[in-house]
């Protein structure tokens, strides 16, 4: 183990290293043009042998490695905003073939207007994909999930893609120390990949075929079962990891002092620290309040936010993009896995850091302070002049 | 038993899901008689994705790729990525696209392809229109075709535009090889693919492939269609190697293009005129194609030249 | 209401059938609903499409599994597709075929008609000898056993929806309600109806697939058949080179050979034979 002071793009770079990643192919864009930068010093000195497959176009880049995983090689890519938009077409089609591809998003505005921000809208564009989901808040994390996504991603009770998110320039530019694991200690926790259903060459077989609709729904189904799967096999692959590591990050929803919490703020990436210290401060001043961090995203974690709902009165839900829904993405995914529940807690939406604004303490105090108060509309808008409250 | 001028393995099954008369399907089976059980081959949507019939089955004796309509060149550069990596020698990489797959909606793939230099053979297999989706135009359909897009009544009268020149798009890339090729000279194919084979870098095949359904034509006349087509010049045989031209079918004086026009119904419609102006058209390329021979035999081309790209690459 | 389900072949109209039928029933006065099956239709390929009408605008919208009347465009389809699934107690099927309805295999109870289509279609110049394209003689066929709709609406409709050739497609029609042929359950025993195997694929093994084709016979498509007269092959292989199903092997003489279970029927043999050996022969 070594700790080093990196980026966020340069913990994604190293958790491809190490993970002895055999086809890489992406293409440049801001903010996520570090990482293939450093991929491809990483390539040129012979510390990552792996093929880099340098393309014209995201939609390309996600192609190339959609078939070099079809083949059974070990993939990776990496993309932000706009590219990963562009994707959008094979980022189905990964799923839907099953190649455990593991892709780094720097999650970043849509333009128009152009803006290079952190927000949230091209990964929750893709949420419905079959891609499994992580939101990172430090860059510890991201490299410590890059390394496990590749783990579930080839598990064979799972074999679908993975992405690891990171916010723009709040963890891909940001500098801190993130302890590297040993090639040794990766090499242990991550074999080499065992290929299921992949093609060989001199043998007759067809990988992605087509049917009719009396076959279709056969093959969805077996995505949703593995989709399924996915939470029961995160817990086992964290385990390992800390077993090989020391490290692990809480499953897919940890929770901080939400005890006897009256009122719980639900956030998604890096966000989450901010608001970390804030409930610090309102616990030290007697307000009851606790966080919890969407850190798994697809396939939501129905079941922890149950047990959260069932344990306070008061949630609120941080979105950093927008939907034209009844609320932010994760709030609307929060409400409807309530919504079973016997126990209903009041959720309100919140727009905050959308286009890469920061999110305060302030703004993060506001929110808990709304909570607390009971008299906040379903969805509110933070830190913008004029707030805008939607009729639900 | 005469001796077959061809190779006798079959690596495309019976039972696909061809229309009667398919020059596309004819295409795939004299390719992979070439290139042997170690292929992969990346198929767009196309004919093909129907032609090789739904789950479970398939109609290559290979491996075979499902991609998206325009991404057929990444693919390969893709397939080709994790066999170097995974240590896999001795396989040819194939993708083969149709004519929109190719010439329209993935010549940004294709492009990006050859300009990495790819260790693979890129295949458009020509049948000059949409023919998977009914027959709608494509940049490949030719001057004066009818298609369902490209209608044949009150004003209009079929496509005014010329065909897109794909081999010339492909040889300002420089490949180590691109050919035109025509299964009603499977012998000339067959050649050909034998001699891509044995290359490595990227490689572009043009296969000519009849389409009796879109085209206006009894299924048995696939063949001869193909004959003519050669034979009047509408698309020649050539093959250019490093810069080199050589034409692999010389045809001494060129049949009028009226037999192969008349011999579709796509193009029933054309006036004298109509027929004119495409014969003209006709004639100019297959004189340049003579000069293009003749000159890159005594100058050095492009890719000849000291700043030429290496031969290949993943 | 009533449905119908038509079983044909790529390129013989089935398809078109169903929308001009449509039209006919709404010249008639009635609401009618047609549609096709997407598949992969392909020429010579089986295809399906289906028709309702009512009195009223149509409450449903599936595929038609319990028929009250099976239209089959092509006699050879009768041995490949399970044509009369859930034909309703008393249907009827009607099939173009040159045999009488009697012949007609059916599920018990149902009532058959059949006519020539193909050789009217032809004497009216409607398609090639390897592909008739018969569905407005079927049409007409139908407008007389059926009672579904009008001749008058049927001529009408073709006239005006037919994409080529609407006062031979019109004739043809007229002369398809002269020429059908029906007969009762009552009067005549039904042979029963031959088993076709309902394909049962089997669970998703992932997104590979792996069985070859030549589990598939795609005989079916083929309207005329090769037949070689070896006395004059010269075994020049110009049979076996230009085929593009692999249909054609070699015999331990050297001789070539039709492989029947994939041939469809296309002709490029024959067509390409260089001492014409080769006779394309229909089989019905």
């Amino acid at each position: 183990m070594t700790v080093m002071v990196l980026s966020g793009n340069s913990a994604q770079a190293h958790a491809v290293r190490l993970a002895r990643v055999q086809v890489v192919s992406a293409y440049p864009i801001t903010p996520q043009t570090s990482i293939v930068e450093k991929i491809a010093d990483l390539v040129a000195t012979g510390a990552l042998k792996a093929e880099y497959v340098q393309v014209e176009s995201e939609h390309s880049a996600l192609q190339v490695v959609v078939s070099a995983s079809g083949m059974g090689a070990r993939t990776y890519t990496a993309t932000s905003s706009h590219g990963l938009l562009l994707m959008h077409e094979l980022v189905h089609w990964a799923s839907g073939a099953r190649d455990p591809i593991v892709m780094g998003v720097v999650n970043r505005a849509v333009g128009p207007p152009w803006n290079i921000g952190a927000d949230h809208t091209d990964s929750m564009s893709q949420r419905d994909t079959g891609w499994i989901q992580f939101y990172a808040e430090s860059n510890q994390e991201v490299i410590d999930t890059v390394l496990m996504a590749f783990r579930l991603a080839e598990h064979p009770d799972v074999r679908l893609p993975v992405m690891v998110m990171e916010d723009a320039f709040y963890l891909s530019h940001t500098l801190e120390p993130v302890d590297v694991p040993d090639q040794a200690v990766v090499d242990g926790f991550l074999p080499p990949r065992e290929a299921h259903a992949t093609l060989h060459p001199g043998t007759s077989a067809r990988l992605g075929s087509f049917t009719g609709p009396d076959r279709y729904v056969d093959f969805r189904f077996e995505v949703a079962k593995a989709m399924e799967r996915v939470p029961a096999t995160l817990r086992l692959v964290e385990e390992e990891y800390k077993k090989a590591t020391g490290r692990s990050h809480g499953g897919a929803v940890p929770t901080y002092r939400v005890d006897d919490a009256d009122a719980v703020l639900i956030t998604m990436g890096t966000s989450t620290t901010t608001a970390r210290t804030v409930v610090d401060d309102l616990r030290a001043q007697g307000k009851k309040v606790g966080l919890a961090k969407l850190r798994l995203f697809r396939p939501f974690p129905n079941e922890e936010i149950r047990a959260l709902g069932a344990m306070v009165d008061r949630i609120g839900v941080a979105d950093r993009s927008y939907t034209f829904g009844p609320m932010g993405a994760a709030g609307t995914e929060v409400s409807a896995a309530l919504y079973p529940s016997s126990h209903h807690p009041a959720v309100t939406g919140f727009y905050a850091g959308i286009g890469g604004r920061d999110v305060t303490p302030h703004v993060v105090r506001r929110m808990y302070e709304s909570l607390l108060s009971g008299a906040v509309p379903e969805v509110h808008w933070e830190d913008i002049e004029e707030e805008v409250s939607v009729d639900g | 038993m005469a001796k077959l001028t061809l190779p006798a393995q079959e690596l495309m099954f019976s039972g696909h899901s061809a229309c009667p008369g398919c020059g596309a399907a004819l295409a795939m089976r004299l390719l992979l008689k070439g290139l042997g059980p170690r292929t992969v081959v990346s198929v767009p949507a196309c004919c093909w994705t129907v032609i090789a019939t739904p789950y479970p089955t398939t109609a290559l004796g290979v491996a075979m790729m499902d991609n998206p309509i325009e991404a057929t060149g990444a693919s390969i550069s893709g397939i080709r990525a994790a066999l170097d990596a995974m240590g896999e020698k001795d396989v040819t990489v194939v993708g083969f696209a149709g004519d929109g797959g190719t010439a329209d909606i993935g010549i940004q793939a294709l492009s990006g392809m050859l300009e990495r230099r790819t260790n693979a053979l890129y295949v458009m297999y020509d049948n000059e229109a949409y023919m998977n989706t009914g027959v709608q135009r494509s940049g490949e359909t030719p001057l004066g075709a009818w298609t369902t897009t490209t209608p044949v009544e009150g004003h209009e009268h079929g496509k005014i535009e010329a065909k897109k020149d794909m081999m010339a798009i492909v040889l300002a890339h420089h490949p180590v090889y691109a050919a035109t090729l025509n299964p009603s000279f499977p012998e000339d194919f067959e050649r050909k693919v034998e001699k891509a084979k044995a290359m490595s870098g990227p490689r572009f095949f043009d296969i000519f492939a009849p389409c009796s359904t879109g085209w206006r034509f009894d299924a048995q006349k696939t063949i001869a269609i193909g004959r003519l087509a050669t034979d009047t010049g509408v698309f020649p045989l050539y093959e250019v190697e490093n810069g080199r031209y050589h034409v692999t079918r010389k045809v001494g004086s060129l049949k009028p293009v009226e037999e192969y026009l008349h011999a579709q119904g796509r193009f029933r419609h054309l006036t004298p005129a109509n027929i004119a102006a495409v014969g003209a058209q006709v004639r100019d390329g297959w004189e340049k194609l003579l000069t293009f021979e003749s000159e890159s035999l005594v100058a050095p081309t492009p890719s000849a030249a000291p700043t030429a790209p290496p031969a290949t690459r993943a | 209401m009533i449905e119908i389900r038509f079983h044909g072949r790529g390129g013989q109209g089935a398809v078109l059938a169903s929308e001009m039928l449509s039209q006919a029933a709404f010249i008639d006065g009635k609401v009618p609903q047609s549609f096709p099956f997407f598949g992969v239709e392909r020429r010579g390929a089986p295809v399906t499409a289906f028709f309702r009408v009512d009195d009223h605008l149509i409450q449903i919208r599936t595929s038609i599994t319990q028929p009250d009347i099976v239209v089959v465009l092509d006699p050879g389809l009768l041995k490949v597709i399970p044509v009369a699934d859930g034909l309703r107690p008393g249907g009827l099927m009607l099939v173009n075929s040159r045999r009488p309805p009697a012949e007609i295999e059916a599920p018990p109870g149902a009532r058959r008609a059949t006519v020539d289509a193909s050789r009217i279609a032809l004497a009216h110049g409607l398609g090639s000898k390897t592909m008739p394209v018969v569905n407005t003689v079927i049409l007409g066929a139908l407008a007389r056993a059926s009672g579904v709709v009008s001749l008058e609406a049927i001529s009408a409709a073709i006239e005006k929806y037919a994409p080529a050739k609407p006062a031979q497609n019109r004739d043809a029609a007229i002369e398809g309600y002269g020429a059908v042929r029906t007969i009762d359950p009552t009067t005549s025993p039904v042979p029963p109806v031959p088993k076709v195997p309902h394909p049962l694929p089997p669970l998703p093994e992932g997104p590979i697939a792996s069985r070859p084709t030549t589990s598939i016979h795609t005989s079916s498509w083929r309207t005329l058949t090769p037949v070689i007269h070896l006395a004059h092959c010269t075994k020049c292989n110009f049979c076996w080179k230009f085929c593009p199903d692999d249909a054609i092997g070699f015999d331990d003489q050297g001789f070539p050979v039709i492989k029947l279970d994939y041939c469809k029927g296309c002709g490029i043999c024959a067509e390409e034979c260089p001492p014409k050996t080769i006779e394309m022969i229909s089989e019905d």
